[in-house]
């Protein structure tokens, strides 16, 4: 009798209501996730909130309006957990747009994204695009995502007093940098900003620094084989780009505040000093992002109180000029679904985000994107700048694995830079901590 | 039904030990039993799947409603059940019913304490000598413990947390200590404002606390400091530090150290002060009748009548020190040689997303704090002994 009742109970449980509605198979695509296709409904999971999904909605009005297609975007901060676990029960969005593209690949390695080559025209967007954006989803020769914004980091910002000084505002090397820094130097001012704190998070503003050397010095390729593990952590190469970090940065008069100021100072306050009278340092390195930390004065006159110049090549190195950088990438979950194919097409083309750049603190990444969206001439400015760059590279530790990419690399450069350990201790230490 | 409860109520008789089985109230209690289960258990389903059942359009009150729901399902649905259990267990033959009664209301309590409790422990044991995402074990079984225990930064981590036992708990029995026998000789307003201000760092979180000691030890570069301790500093003529850097001596770890005591103090200084007022008068008043110096008279008979709050507190803020982790993940993350257990846990855990290290590390803190505990509960029972 208990039996019965019981398997009464067990079957009479209530079912959820929304399960995974699914691409039913049969279409060509093999990745069949997201909602019903061909719905005019279109679900998106990004990774940004607040104002930049209100300017993400903005760009995306139109389209809507002449295609008829509904685009329902959420967010969360935990991006990188969330989209794992919706697509290990099932539950994944259309699309979703990774900021970084190491959760991207992982699901590429599980069935669950879409090649672009099968829905977008490749040659087209790859011949507008910054060269190189496309390889950072690239799996076993086949691109998985197409980048919808981009974020540019080789960036060297100088305030307005700078000018007075009567040295150049754009450089041909790294080497040209550090001559002109120690003539800074010798006039009495150190000439670089450098802030490496941040919390828990207190390191990560060092490896730009490092990705930036190894991308110069060796190239893309060597930064490549390096990102990817094909090349020790702790390779000649690499301790030779942390030992020039060295001295361009760690030498005494090179940066404000010295090798104890770097860590003590927030990597949001590094430029302060600069915006003094008289300005205590001149050059800060750091992403397009790093506006929206100036001292509110500065920000609401950018174009006259800060110049920007991109952060040069190095001499003996990488020819070309290159430009380490990032970007939102979004990937199609639902093969099926014509008009998730239709937003794809969109959003990762250069009509797309003339709103959004409007608002500010969006970069296309296309490099026909038309300028004059631009809020001002400094946004303008970096976007040329990485039009014009001879080859992109994403951030390395992005690209590394968490553990490496957000800890011991972190970790390794704050031993690095307090001296607590040499470049070849530190990288010794971060390969061995690499994960198997 | 009503006979029921006029059975339930009435004192247990020898002619009850033998009365036969009562299949009506097997099952009646039985059905009811699974019935209730299982109602229960769909109404939380339906409060989740179905929310808009319990809507009445307006997101503010929807919320209240289903939040209240929730607790009258929950309550009222367990205190139901457990009656309909009692049915059952009463149905069934004397000897039975009366040796199953005990278990049957005990049982969910410990089955919840096992689910909750045990059974993670046990899993993170089990972890520990599993691979990184727990989907096998390693070979040999062993190795993460091997493996934490080869890292070097382990070992400087266990002295840390070593050099916190010796330092915190101690120092903040002493000023707490200090503080509850100093405020006992002020006038009662001058006491309870002194106690009051105190107690109050009590009231704020550790990050609180974090931000508000990271402005302390704020270092700036370049001449003009906004640290307190910088201030002072250079006032008397030194030179700016950047504190939280300066790893010699564990300098930095002892100033992370300062914010707990400071946190603390106030929780130590409460108990020994109530401490202190129960110990009795006239065993004082004996004491300099027989010509003791004040001194003599805290020592030899004040301190061991309040011994046992002192070993309370004590072994209190060992525990919590074992644990430490926000603030020192809060202000140095670990770096410049300050990293304790629990944060290497965290980042085992979070950052190299390695659980099978991780619960090696857990394992071992487990370990070193069951002496405490084991300690901790023989003194209670001394104490009820004493009693």
């Amino acid at each position: 009798m208990t039996g019965v009742v019981l398997s009464l109970a067990l079957t009479g449980c209530l079912q959820d209501p929304n399960p995974r509605a699914g691409g039913t198979g049969g279409g060509e695509g093999i990745a069949q996730g997201g909602s019903t296709d061909g719905d005019k409904v279109v679900t998106v999971l990004g990774a940004f909130g607040g104002d930049e999904a209100v300017g993400f909605r903005e760009s995306l009005a139109k389209f809507e309006a002449e295609s008829g297609i509904k685009v329902e975007y959420n967010n969360s901060t935990d991006f990188t957990t969330i989209i794992k676990a919706r697509v290990r029960s099932g539950d994944t969005p259309d699309i979703a747009i990774f900021p970084q593209p190491g959760g991207l690949i992982e699901l590429v390695n599980e069935d669950q994204i879409q090649a672009v080559d099968t829905y977008l025209n490749y040659d087209e967007i790859n011949s507008t695009l910054i060269p190189g954006f496309l390889d950072a989803a690239r799996v076993n020769g086949r691109v998985y995502g197409a980048p919808m914004r981009m974020a540019v980091k080789s960036i060297v910002w100088y305030p307005e007093s700078y000018k007075a000084t009567g040295k150049p505002t754009e450089f041909a090397s790294v080497q040209e940098m550090q001559k002109v820094g120690e003539e800074l130097s010798a006039d009495g001012t150190t000439p670089w900003c450098v802030g490496f704190e941040s919390g828990p998070g207190t390191g990560w503003p060092g490896t730009d620094w490092i990705e930036e050397l190894v991308l110069r010095m060796w190239g893309p390729d060597v930064y490549d084989q390096w990102t990817s593990h094909k090349i020790p952590f702790n390779d000649e190469r690499i301790v030779q780009s942390f030992e020039e970090m060295d001295k361009l940065l760690l030498a005494d008069g090179t940066s404000y505040g010295g090798r104890k100021g770097i860590l003590a100072t927030a990597f949001g306050d590094a430029m302060n000093p600069a915006f003094e009278s008289p300005a205590k340092c001149y050059w800060m390195r750091q992403g397009n992002f790093i506006s929206g930390f100036f001292p509110k004065p500065v920000q609401a006159e950018l174009d006259t109180a800060v110049g920007t110049t991109v952060f040069p090549p190095f001499e003996g190195g990488f020819p070309g000029q290159p430009i380490l950088g990032g970007g939102d990438i979004a990937a199609l979950f639902n093969g099926d679904d014509p008009d998730a194919i239709e937003v794809m097409k969109f959003m990762t083309s250069d009509k797309f985000g003339g709103e959004w750049a409007k608002k500010g603190g969006w970069l296309s990444p296309h490099k026909t994107f038309d300028g004059s969206n631009y809020p001002d001439e400094t946004t303008r400015s970096i976007a040329e700048m990485a039009a014009n760059a001879d080859v992109f590279r994403y951030d390395g530790s992005d690209l590394m694995p968490n553990a490496v990419g957000g800890g011991t690399f972190w970790s390794g450069m704050v031993d690095f830079t307090s001296g607590a350990k040499t470049a070849q201790q530190v990288a010794d230490d971060i390969e061995k901590s690499w994960p198997q | 039904m009503s006979a029921a409860t006029v059975a339930a109520s009435g004192p247990p008789t020898t002619d009850k030990a033998q009365t036969a089985a009562d299949p009506k109230r097997i099952l009646v209690g039985a059905v009811t039993m699974i019935a209730v289960g299982w109602f229960i258990g769909n109404g939380f389903l339906a409060l989740a799947y179905y929310p808009q059942w319990f809507a009445v359009g307006m997101p503010v009150f929807d919320k209240i409603i289903q939040a209240l729901l929730a607790m009258v399902l929950g309550i009222g649905g367990a205190v139901l059940f457990f009656y309909c259990m009692n049915v059952f267990v009463e149905g069934l033959p004397g000897r039975l019913g009366q040796f199953l009664m005990p278990y049957a209301w005990i049982l969910p309590g410990y089955f919840t304490i096992g689910l909750l409790l045990l059974y993670p422990a046990i899993q993170t044991v089990n972890y520990s000598l599993a691979n990184e995402d727990s989907t096998a074990y390693v070979t040999p079984i062993y190795k993460n413990f091997q493996d934490v225990f080869a890292d070097e930064g382990f070992t400087r981590t266990i002295g840390n947390n070593l050099l916190w036992l010796l330092i915190v708990p101690a120092t903040t029995v002493v000023i707490g200590l200090l503080v509850a026998v100093l405020a006992d000789r002020l006038s009662p307003k001058g006491e309870s404002i002194s106690k009051a201000m105190m107690f109050m760092p009590m009231a704020i979180s550790f990050v609180g606390a974090s931000t508000i000691w990271g402005f302390i030890y704020d270092y700036q570069s370049g001449d003009t400091q906004i640290g307190l301790l910088n201030a002072i500093v250079t006032a008397v003529g030194g030179e700016a530090q950047s504190w939280l850097t300066i790893d010699r001596f564990a300098l930095n770890s002892m100033l992370l150290m300062v914010i707990v005591v400071w946190l603390q103090v106030g929780y130590a200084m409460v108990l020994l002060s109530t401490a202190i007022k129960n110990v009795p008068e006239d065993t004082l008043e004996a004491a300099r009748i027989d010509g003791a110096s004040e001194l003599k008279i805290f020592f030899l008979v004040v301190i061991p009548q309040m011994k046992g709050t002192i070993i309370t507190v004590f072994v209190t803020v060992f525990i919590m020190v074992m644990k430490i982790f926000d603030i020192v993940y809060v202000m140095t993350n670990g770096n410049f040689k300050t990293n304790v257990i629990a944060n290497m846990f965290f980042q085992e855990l979070f950052v190299q997303r390695n659980a099978g290290k991780a619960s090696a590390i857990v394992v071992i803190l487990l370990i070193a704090v069951i002496p405490v505990l084991i300690y901790q509960v023989r003194h209670f029972k001394r104490e009820e002994a004493e009693r």
